[in-house]
């Protein structure tokens, strides 16, 4: 009898344990958000508050398994309400650009552009993009999501719901700055183990972005 | 006596001129034994490629990593500028190849076979076998390895100064040739070209930082 309460209590603190390890624990330093609700609206609402960002970024590839790491650096614009440019420029060059339903890719030798709407996983990828900037993540039917917090920050996990999307991402981390509610980061989590972390520094928001970012 | 040993070498030469088309057979003099030792290409750097892709009209770029592993295989990941993988090789020391992962679209028997064969050519992975020649042909050194019913070259100047290309050929016909910019094993620039279907991969060295 005494063995079995304590073999249950047992399997209830590697439970606990386990609750602890796999969920909110795994972001160190962050606790779940107490009103879920409250910060979907303020999210969307400050968000909608921002017309146009431009900013320096960062980008970091990991390849786990093999120890390796490129960095790459560059200029991402956004206008309201579905155009984005971001261009690598250090140490290859690389433009990619959306404009509603055309996205336009150009590297050293080529420009192509590709209609969004004719490729599934293009357009995923557009819609996944401008939720991030435009603070409508939340609403997306493509994800499942969970939102934790600090003092500075909002970190929100999304896991696809989607075979496809769950091909290329386990889950996808926004790291969300509380004063202005602009994105700090996005962690690209593969199912492998690699992951790609785009920083954003030097943010100005509701600036003037010439329309011809846009029309490469 | 003479005569039938002379037409049984002649034979000979002539198969081995044969499976390496016009080309004239050197004698393996100590300076040709040199270069081999010298100049094969065996020993590729790890390091970082800008990679362009075109196939038939269609163009894909990105980013290859080609990294010598401590258990002395070779990776090759090919990702796209925003972090996706595309795919991602393994050619293990044991001469075995293995595909960790690759994207559904370029899941193909023949779309991987035409990739391990490109990226097998520029590793020098078909040079660790015992050679054929040298052979010369204009003012080049050719050496080979034949690998099923192609042979794999690689071809060095005359004085055995540099490496400048790589290719497949399947008999007399040239399959794949993919030509050296900078020194090898660390080339600033690697084209290669399918010359029996519309097919160029191009990989430009990216500096470390």
């Amino acid at each position: 009898m005494c063995k079995g309460i304590f073999i249950k209590r047992i399997v209830g603190v590697v439970l606990l344990m386990h609750g602890v390890m796999t969920g909110y624990g795994q972001y160190a330093g962050y606790k779940p958000v107490d009103n879920l609700p409250v910060f979907r609206n303020q999210f969307a609402e400050e968000s909608a508050k921002v017309m146009t960002i431009a900013s320096d970024f960062t980008q970091e590839k990991m390849l786990v398994a093999l120890t390796e790491k490129i960095t790459s650096h560059g200029k991402f614009w956004y206008k309201r309400s579905n155009k984005v440019r971001i261009e690598y420029q250090r140490p290859f060059s690389y433009l990619m650009v959306i404009n509603g339903d055309k996205l336009t890719v150009r590297d050293d030798q080529k420009q192509s552009q590709v209609n969004v709407k004719s490729n599934k996983l293009f357009q995923q990828i557009n819609k996944i993009m401008i939720n991030c900037v435009q603070g409508t993540i939340f609403e997306s039917a493509d994800f499942t999501s969970r939102a934790f917090e600090n003092e500075k920050r909002y970190l929100l996990e999304m896991t696809p719901v989607s075979k496809t999307l769950k091909n290329f991402f386990q889950t996808i981390v926004l790291v969300v700055e509380k004063s202005d509610y602009t994105v700090v980061s996005i962690e690209m989590n593969e199912p492998g183990g690699d992951k790609t972390t785009i920083t954003f520094d030097n943010k100005v928001l509701n600036g003037n972005v010439p329309e011809q970012l846009f029309n490469p | 006596m003479c005569r039938s040993n002379c037409l049984i070498h002649s034979i000979l030469v002539l198969l081995i001129l044969g499976c390496a088309s016009d080309y004239k057979m050197v004698q393996p003099t100590q300076s040709a034994v040199d270069c081999v030792d010298k100049i094969i290409p065996l020993e590729f750097k790890t390091g970082w490629y800008d990679a362009g892709v075109d196939v038939m009209g269609k163009h894909l770029s990105g980013l290859v990593l080609i990294k010598n592993m401590p258990d002395s295989s070779i990776r090759v990941v090919f990702t796209n500028e925003a972090g996706v993988k595309f795919f991602d090789f393994e050619f293990r020391a044991d001469n075995t190849f293995r595909v960790h992962q690759v994207i559904e679209q370029l899941n193909r028997k023949q779309v991987i076979a035409t990739l391990q064969k490109d990226f097998a050519l520029i590793l020098g992975i078909p040079f660790r076998i015992h050679g054929i020649g040298p052979f010369t042909n204009g003012d080049e050194l050719f050496f080979g390895a034949t690998e099923k019913d192609e042979t794999a070259y690689f071809i060095t100047t005359k004085d055995c100064a540099s490496l400048r290309r790589l290719e497949w050929r399947a008999g007399s016909k040239r399959m794949v040739s993919a030509q050296i910019e900078g020194s090898y094993p660390n080339p600033d620039l690697l084209t290669i070209e399918h010359h029996t279907f519309n097919m160029q991969l191009t990989l430009r060295r990216i500096p470390k930082e």
